[in-house]
């Protein structure tokens, strides 16, 4: 309902499918990075709580021509966020320079509005109090506080380091808008072995993904929605860039 | 005069007022957000903002990634890639992701465990405990029956342990079986010297068989880095990669190809390539009766081995043929147990393509020089099988151990059930096991002594298998041993020391110092990060095909299975652990139907696979090879080769942490361990399955 | 009741003027059983607040479930409350009269209930009030939570004097006085409400129409309203009317006694039929335009909607054909809507509809997948929140209950009952 905003900067993502082979260890990454508690039995999916999801893609064709990709879901940060407009109580918003779409975890009351309205399920609810085992709490990180039970987190592109990029910034003298390539980019992107993710201002020309989105394999999820997510994909296999969106059968896929 | 009225009207008055202020509203605010800061839930711990950063390098993983732990006011809280590292270049694996958090594993010792006559065990100080094994340690040298097993891959303490076990007049060190001792024996049997690493990085076109060279094959995250920067996002790939084996796992799913063969059917494979290849004018000279032997692997002799298209296994040689720096990789899913005879192919083709010694080819490397004195070489500690020892002892063939020690392994576990280790351990007179985690091995032995994890110790990593260059680099301490549990090193120099055995260095650190020396390098760099990196080779001498192993090892292979059995495969994910670890506590969440089906074990099977058997997804079943049996559930998934049934890897532990304890079936309760015709290594398998419903 | 007139119930001073009712003991004993189920549910709210939503079935893809469907489904059966009373005293339909009392009361239950239910479903019941202090205007459930919360005041103002009608509290001369004062100012209420009304019960079909990333119940709209504000605000005043009605009848079994004469059911009937019909002409429509505009641009099809038979196009049919035109067929028409048995049986189709529509809305919504490599999940609610709607459940059943007994709602009561 509220008119999309435009930012100077853009953070934005790009995650090269062709490169991700479902290792895991962005997930495991952003568990450790953003104090997520762990789960004794994370086998259910529909509670197991992740900033960051790793799905299967398949090709839908039987053996041998089955082929397979997978897909790291990080939040969107829709340019148009549906959850935005939806909070009764401006628990999550997109006003800040960078597009980052915010989770303010002591104003959410948990109605799990902003959830029924995200298409990518990249909201979690917190179903119990968080648990760590005996000790493990002191391996928790000092950058992002510890949510209670009855209210709804998600990704938010490791906003704590891009504090402390600008903070860097200032403390050097340097301008803290013009953050350089690379000076801030989110835990996932950092612990990926295949260089699978990047990470960058999509706006800034001397950033790396400024390139990157505009490849002709480039997509972003759910594009006809209208959600103008800043999480882009790349994939030069057809069926991938096809299963990244909702297509009639007559349709040509997009990328 | 106020008056009752009057009161009440000032009452109401005062009410609605105060609502009117927001002093009423503020403090709804302020308690609403102050009562969420429950007590049992966690408060950060900001330790004045004084963040530092040492530079060490992970045990815990195979690939031995670089990692960066950030520690805020000295407490450890982040493993993070480590830029600098010259091989994994700042990625890091899911596992070693998880290290700061796995010390406070449910699983961790905390203090030394004695058993007691009733087999419970109870709590002893550390100094009880080192008397009880100084004791069995001079028992030991008396008759010379120790047995040494190491989890250690790659460490100088592997040179400790043997010189140790040396020392006590034993030869009974041993590795966990790895893709290393297979490897070696491989070389040998081709009359190779030193070592042999696979130049992956440098190579164009990698065809890996069998080994998960982008999950957990080698040093798994150096080829990943190498693999990823090969194929930039917005450029044409500088490597090509095609994989072959029975599931599409995460190697073939970042491979070009994926080259569905059936379990066991490498060598066909792996032959027909040499058909191929010598049918197209590779020459023959010297290695005539290779020639001989692979021309009857026409590609449909092939298919009717592995069930993979002619034409498929001609694509695969054209691009072998095509690539400037070709390399081809076996290996196994398990990394573990594997036979030697497909790896003695592989680098029968190697040498073929003229690949040994070439940047991104096969290189055969120097083996390192033992700082310990009296340690076993490289070379003999990889000829030393301990499946067939345990197998040996099993059978009565040799004697029991008086004292077997484990080191950091958890053979119960990660060793086939048909293996016999249960066994070794209840027949050994006295068993001790030096491991962080309460561990189904550890649970069955005498005595349990807490080991500091590799984030809490030092410890060095030299060359991890797989490896094409020399690497070195060293493991220190970001953080005191929790508890009281004590680097494995130290307490046996100490120990070996009141039995009067000079091992050379009063500390595990002095005998790494040496080793630094001996290398040439920097101990404050060391210290700093820095890892060493060398590419020298030892020069190639004439190879000899063993011909007559690898007829006999072909012989009798590849008929097609029963009707109605099933051959198995596997799949390894690291995140799930390794053979000496399990799942880490985050890893949780990455487990999906591919590996567990409503808490148990996928039987992953192809739907064509599942139409032949009258099976139902989900369906609860149980796999059925002679008395062993797994509970399993059907899955489809159309990933797996025709008639083959794929199962995970690292999954049901019955005696490690809630992370861990009654997630699925243990896939080692299928195999078996049978000698390998021809070479004589004892390797494991598994038979092939029938499938019961449940 | 058989003849014992002259031996009076224990409590037979605090009736209505010149009605029967059951013995202490037996309307006692026929509450036992509810409040039995009152208090399961009563552990099963405890329980969840204590727990907190773990205890559910709920989970990160359905974050709604039978909670919200349940809210939306009575505060749609509620509406005939604000609709009769926007009728009865803004336009002067002076028949109303004879049922507007149990209107006012069903609304107030349904409203009350529905915010018990709201205060478990929310993950942070303390700090339910931030829809006032910290309110996002772009958001329909913030208009929903201020309509709400503010009709259930207008509703308790309506109570109240019905309340203060009791045969021994009115003897007090303020209660008196208060009672009559409220009814003098009954039409400025009944004014509000009817606004408040209208307004959330189109802000919670306004809440799902603007999900504008969930093909299922997107639409389209007027200004800022999508078409699903109008069409709730009709569902609601379609179906109300005749709940009210039912509840009516189902008293009537129940005590034996007749509460509400034939005509003034038949009115009821005959404006339900009226604005249901309105309801499906709009809801037929909306469907079209769904399936031939939202949904191929949202690159999807009509068959993609559903799946196995939970969520199967029998929905779909029961909720347009079945609990849809049909029962605005037979309501609209005089001559079916004259028949009892079709009446009831329509009254009865047409809340099953409007009830199987937030369903649908509310789960079925969720349990699509949209994005196109995940897949449909399931939902069934589990023992909590059963008992919580059945917490709910009990406690109407008490108040109707006591109300019935104490207080003078049906003003025919005494005529029909004449032997």
């Amino acid at each position: 309902m509220s008119a999309t905003q435009e930012f100077r900067i853009k953070w934005g993502m790009v995650i090269d499918l062709d490169k991700c082979t479902g290792c895991g260890s962005c997930m495991v990454a952003c568990q450790a990075e953003n104090n997520v508690a762990p789960a004794e039995d994370g086998l259910n999916r529909r509670r197991a709580l992740n900033w960051l999801l790793v799905y299967r893609l398949s090709n839908g064709k039987p053996f041998p021509d089955h082929d397979i990709a997978y897909l790291p879901r990080p939040c969107m940060q829709c340019g148009k966020p549906s959850c935005v407009s939806v909070c009764p109580v401006v628990a999550t918003t997109k006003d800040e320079e960078g597009g980052i779409v915010s989770q303010v975890t002591p104003r959410c009351i948990g109605c799990r509005y902003c959830m029924a309205s995200c298409p990518y399920h990249a909201r979690y609810f917190n179903w119990h109090d968080p648990v760590w085992p005996a000790g493990m709490e002191k391996t928790l990180t000092p950058d992002v506080s510890v949510r209670p039970r009855g209210v709804v987190e998600k990704c938010t592109f490791c906003h704590h380091r891009l504090m402390a990029a600008k903070d860097r910034a200032y403390a050097e003298g340097r301008d803290p808008e013009k953050l350089p390539d690379g000076a801030y980019v989110t835990s996932c992107t950092e612990a990926c072995p295949n260089g699978a993710i990047s990470f960058g201002d999509v706006n800034n020309p001397e950033h790396k993904v400024h390139e990157l989105i505009k490849s002709p394999y480039a997509f972003r999820l759910l594009e006809r929605l209208g959600t103008d997510p800043q999480v882009w994909y790349v994939s030069r296999r057809e069926w991938v860039r096809r299963l990244g969106d909702n297509y009639l059968n007559n349709e040509p896929t997009k990328g | 005069m106020l008056d009752r009225r009057g009161f009440l009207k000032f009452v109401g008055g005062a009410a609605v007022g105060t609502l009117a202020t927001p002093v009423v509203w503020k403090g709804l605010d302020d308690l609403s957000i102050w009562t969420q800061n429950w007590p049992w839930i966690p408060r950060l711990d900001k330790g004045n903002n004084l963040n530092t950063y040492i530079s060490t390098t992970s045990k815990l993983c195979p690939s031995a990634c670089g990692m960066r732990v950030r520690l805020v006011n000295g407490r450890p809280v982040r493993v993070l890639g480590d830029e600098s590292n010259p091989l994994s270049r700042g990625g890091v694996s899911a596992l070693a992701s998880a290290e700061v958090q796995l010390r406070y594993s449910p699983a961790r010792l905390k203090r030394p465990l004695r058993r007691t006559a009733d087999g419970t065990f109870v709590a002893i100080p550390w100094y009880e405990a080192e008397a009880l094994l100084r004791a069995e340690l001079v028992k030991a040298a008396r008759d010379g029956g120790l047995m040494c097993l190491s989890g250690d891959e790659n460490g100088t303490m592997n040179e400790l342990l043997s010189a140790l076990t040396v020392a006590m007049g034993s030869s009974d060190f041993y590795l966990m079986p790895g893709e290393a001792q297979t490897t070696a024996a491989a070389w040998k049997s081709l009359g190779g010297r030193g070592r042999v690493g696979y130049d992956f990085a440098r190579s164009d076109f990698v065809l890996a068989v069998g080994a998960g060279v982008l999950e957990n094959w080698g040093p798994v995250v150096g080829n990943r880095r190498a693999w990823g920067r090969a194929r930039p996002q917005d450029g044409e790939p500088a490597m090509r990669l095609a994989y072959a084996g029975p599931v599409q796992n995460n190697t073939a799913a970042g491979a070009d190809w994926w080259l569905p063969i059936r379990p066991g059917s490498e060598m066909a494979f792996l032959m027909g390539i040499a058909q191929l290849l010598f049918a197209q004018g590779c020459p023959s000279a010297g290695v005539e009766s290779f020639a001989e032997l692979a021309a009857v692997w026409t590609p449909e002799k092939v298919a009717r081995a592995t069930g993979l298209a002619p034409e498929r296994l001609q694509q695969v040689v054209e691009q072998l043929a095509a690539a400037r720096a070709p390399l081809i990789i076996v290996g196994t899913d398990l990394g573990q147990g594997g036979e030697a005879a497909p790896v003695i192919l592989g680098m029968a083709l190697n040498t073929l393509l003229g690949r040994v010694n070439q940047d991104g080819g096969l290189r055969i490397l120097p083996e390192p020089e033992p700082v310990f004195p009296r340690a076993m070489s490289y070379g003999d500690m990889m000829a030393q099988d301990f499946t067939a020892a345990v197998r040996a002892v099993a059978d009565k063939k040799r004697a029991a151990p008086s004292l077997l020690m484990i080191y950091e392994a958890n053979p119960v576990y990660a060793m086939p059930r048909g293996a016999g280790v249960e066994e070794l351990l209840g027949s050994a007179g006295f068993s001790v096991s030096f491991s962080c985690f309460l561990d189904e091995t550890a649970r069955r032995c005498d005595l349990i002594l807490p080991s500091a994890m590799g984030l809490e110790r030092f410890d060095d990593v030299n060359t991890p298998f797989g490896l094409g260059e020399i690497f070195y680099a060293l493991c220190q301490p970001v953080a005191e041993p929790l508890y009281e549990s004590r680097a494995a090193g130290d307490v046996l120099l100490d120990l070996a020391r009141l039995i009067g055995l000079d091992m050379g260095y009063a500390t595990f650190r002095e005998a790494l110092e040496a080793r630094a020396a001996s290398l040439g390098l920097d101990w404050a760099g060391l210290m700093k990060g820095e890892c060493a990196i060398s590419r020298a080779t030892l020069p190639l001498e004439s190879l000899i095909f063993p011909s007559g192993l690898i007829a006999e090892a072909l012989e009798g292979r590849f008929i097609q299975p029963e009707k109605g059995a099933l051959a198995v495969a596997t799949f390894t994910k690291l995140a799930f652990g390794t053979a000496d670890s399990a799942i880490p506590p985050f890893a949780t969440k990455l487990i999906t139907d591919a590996e567990l089906t409503a808490g148990e074990l996928s039987a992953s099977m192809n739907s064509a696979t599942i139409r032949e058997l009258g099976l139902r997804e989900g369906m609860k079943i149980r796999l059925v090879a002679g008395e062993m049996s797994l509970p399993a559930r059907v899955r489809a998934f159309e990933g797996v080769a025709m008639g083959t049934v794929a199962l995970a890897a690292g999954f049901g532990h019955t005696n490690f942490d809630a992370f861990n304890n009654g997630k699925g079936a243990n896939v080692m309760d299928l195999f078996t361990t049978v000698e390998e015709p021809g070479t004589g290594l004892a390797v494991w398998r598994c038979p092939d399955v029938k499938i019961v419903k449940a | 009741m058989e003849g014992k007139n002259y031996n009076l119930p224990a409590d037979a001073a605090f009736f209505p003027e010149g009605v029967e009712r059951c013995s202490l003991l037996r309307f006692v004993l026929h509450l036992v059983p509810i409040v039995l189920l009152g208090l399961w549910g009563g552990y099963a709210a405890f329980r969840v607040l204590a727990s907190g939503l773990g205890v559910t079935a709920l989970d990160d893809y359905f974050g709604f479930g039978l909670w919200i469907a349940f809210d939306l489904g009575v505060i749609a059966l509620g509406a005939g409350a604000f609709f009769s009373g926007a009728l009865r005293y803004l336009l002067n339909i002076d028949k109303l009269k004879n049922i507007i009392n149990l209107a006012v009361i069903v609304g107030f239950l349904c409203y009350s209930g529905a915010m018990l239910i709201l205060v478990l479903d929310i993950g942070q019941p303390l700090r339910a009030w931030f829809g006032y202090w910290h309110p996002n205007v772009h958001s329909m459930l913030t208009e929903v939570i201020f309509c709400i919360t503010c009709y259930c005041l207008v509703l308790i103002i309506e109570y109240v004097p019905l309340m203060l009608e009791n045969r021994q509290v009115v003897k007090n001369r303020f209660a008196h006085a208060l009672a009559h004062n409220f009814h003098l100012i009954m039409p400025l209420f009944a004014g509000i409400g009817a606004f408040l009304s209208t307004f959330h019960q189109g802000s919670l079909g306004g809440m799902y129409g603007v999900l504008f990333a969930r093909p299922y119940v997107f639409r389209d709209g007027f200004f800022i309203w999508p078409w699903t504000f109008f069409l709730y605000i009709l569902s609601a005043v379609g179906c109300g009317p005749m709940f009210t009605v039912l509840v009516a009848t189902f008293m009537e079994k129940i005590t034996g006694r007749k509460l509400v004469s034939w005509d003034v059911k038949l009115l009821m009937g005959k404006i339900c039929g009226v604005m249901f019909s309105i309801y499906m002409v709009f809801k037929l429509i909306d469907t079209v335009a769904w399936i031939f505009g939202i949904l191929p641009d949202a690159g999807m099809t009509f068959n993609q909607m559903f799946y196995g038979w939970i969520y199967g196009r029998w929905l779909l049919f029961a909720e347009l054909i079945v609990c849809g035109v049909l029962p605005a067929y037979l309501l609209l028409r005089a001559r079916y809507r004259e028949r009892p048995a079709l009446f009831y049986i329509s009254g009865l189709l047409a809340c099953t509809g409007v009830v199987i529509n937030r369903y649908v809305m509310t789960v079925q919504t969720l349990a699509m997948p949209v994005l196109p490599f995940d897949r449909w999940e399931t939902y069934a609610p589990n023992w909590a929140e059963w008992g919580a709607s059945a917490m709910v459940f009990a406690y109407a059943w008490i108040v109707v209950a006591l109300s019935y007994r104490y207080l003078p709602i049906f003003p025919q009561e005494r005529e029909l009952n004449k032997k």
